[in-house]
């Protein structure tokens, strides 16, 4: 189509190393302020109560095999019976929580906070890209695209003679929002932003109900098939015992 | 001589019984796990430099890729002491899993290590 384009040496050391190198300092900066501005609130205790009762219940079904079953009889008795059963909740109750959640401000302004450190400085980077950087072509994609990638990798040039694997600035800009995902996971360790905005999504929904999530635990509870695992433990003992010995 | 015998044919048998256990402590399985996807994105990020370093175009850049993945499973593989299933509950977690998540951070690297010494 076209031939190769020879692109100035002063763009690169202008513009796509630059670039990066920001772009990385930006959100190692935003991670930072995002930690900053975490405000330790202080849960409930109910909630708190509820989420180790599941977590108790939990363990106790993964490792159902490995007690006597008339052990594990009881411990289902304790979690799950109808009366006074710790997963046992009360009809009424159900819609407290989630009517408590929707009016508790702290938690609003804290995912505001953290909405709010996510999308100044992608605003405000872009805006710096849109204004020293834009309408010329920054870097070259090392393989060959189809037309359709066009919009997408050539965002602020409108000519359509040039080749597809030519990138505008404003699209490395892109590029390096999406791939720097695994830097960042790696420099910034597990907890990094990109995690949060994850996070976030999962509780904006109030999809989190701890009763409903106490019936669940119950309900996959009352089905565990239990079968004792470690009949057999004692021969093993016997013999590694032997082996000490011996 | 017998009772020798015999202790190592129970300590057989019953270990075979504790193999066919399912025995999971899933916090150290999900570390395992995360273990896994820092190696892959880590050889990604390297791979991508040293394709564009050496100027790779197209194809065989992507296959370089798959290359880069092969070589990272032979080596957890090997940092596993070749049993599997004392760390990791089946082999697609540590042949399939990641596979291309590190594609992204490979392709913007390739090209960034590959604008910088090839095209200017």
């Amino acid at each position: 189509m076209a031939e190769d384009l020879v692109l100035d040496t002063a763009i690169r050391d202008w513009v796509l190393i630059p670039l990066s190198v920001v772009m990385v300092l930006i959100g190692v900066l935003r991670y930072f302020v995002s930690k900053l501005m975490r405000s330790s609130q202080s849960p409930d205790a109910k909630i708190i109560k509820e989420g180790q009762v599941i977590i108790r219940a939990r363990n106790l079904r993964a490792g159902a095999n490995f007690i006597p079953p008339k052990s594990f009889r009881a411990r289902r008795a304790y979690f799950s019976n109808e009366e006074n059963g710790l997963l046992f909740v009360p009809k009424g109750q159900a819609q407290n929580a989630q009517a408590q959640m929707f009016s508790d401000p702290n938690m609003a302004m804290d995912m505001m906070k953290k909405n709010l450190s996510m999308i100044i400085p992608q605003t405000l980077t872009f805006a710096w890209v849109n204004f020293f950087f834009s309408g010329f072509v920054a870097a070259k994609i090392p393989f060959p695209l189809t037309q359709r990638f066009r919009s997408m990798l050539q965002n602020g040039i409108d000519l359509s003679t040039v080749d597809v694997s030519y990138v505008s600035s404003r699209s490395w800009y892109f590029l390096n929002l999406f791939g720097l995902r695994g830097l960042f996971s790696l420099i910034l360790g597990e907890e990094n932003a990109t995690d949060d905005t994850q996070r976030m999504m999962q509780m904006s929904g109030f999809g989190f109900d701890p009763s409903k999530s106490l019936g669940a635990e119950k309900d996959g509870l009352d089905i565990v098939q239990h079968e004792w695992a470690l009949p057999k433990f004692e021969q093993r003992a016997e013999a590694v015992l032997k082996k000490l010995v011996s | 001589m017998a009772g020798h015998d015999d202790s190592g044919a129970s300590e057989k048998k019953s270990s075979e019984a504790i193999n066919d256990l399912p025995t999971f402590n899933a916090e150290n399985m999900q570390n395992n796990m995360r273990v896994i996807y820092y190696s892959r994105t880590f050889m990604s990020i390297i791979g991508g430099f040293i394709a564009g370093i050496w100027g790779f175009t197209s194809l065989m850049g992507f296959i370089f890729y798959f290359l880069i993945m092969a070589i990272t499973s032979v080596g957890l593989t090997a940092k596993a002491g070749f049993t599997i299933h004392s760390y990791f509950d089946s082999w697609n977690r540590i042949i399939l899993d990641g596979f291309l998540g590190g594609l992204m951070s490979f392709v913007l690297f390739w090209t960034f290590s590959y604008d910088i010494v090839h095209i200017f």
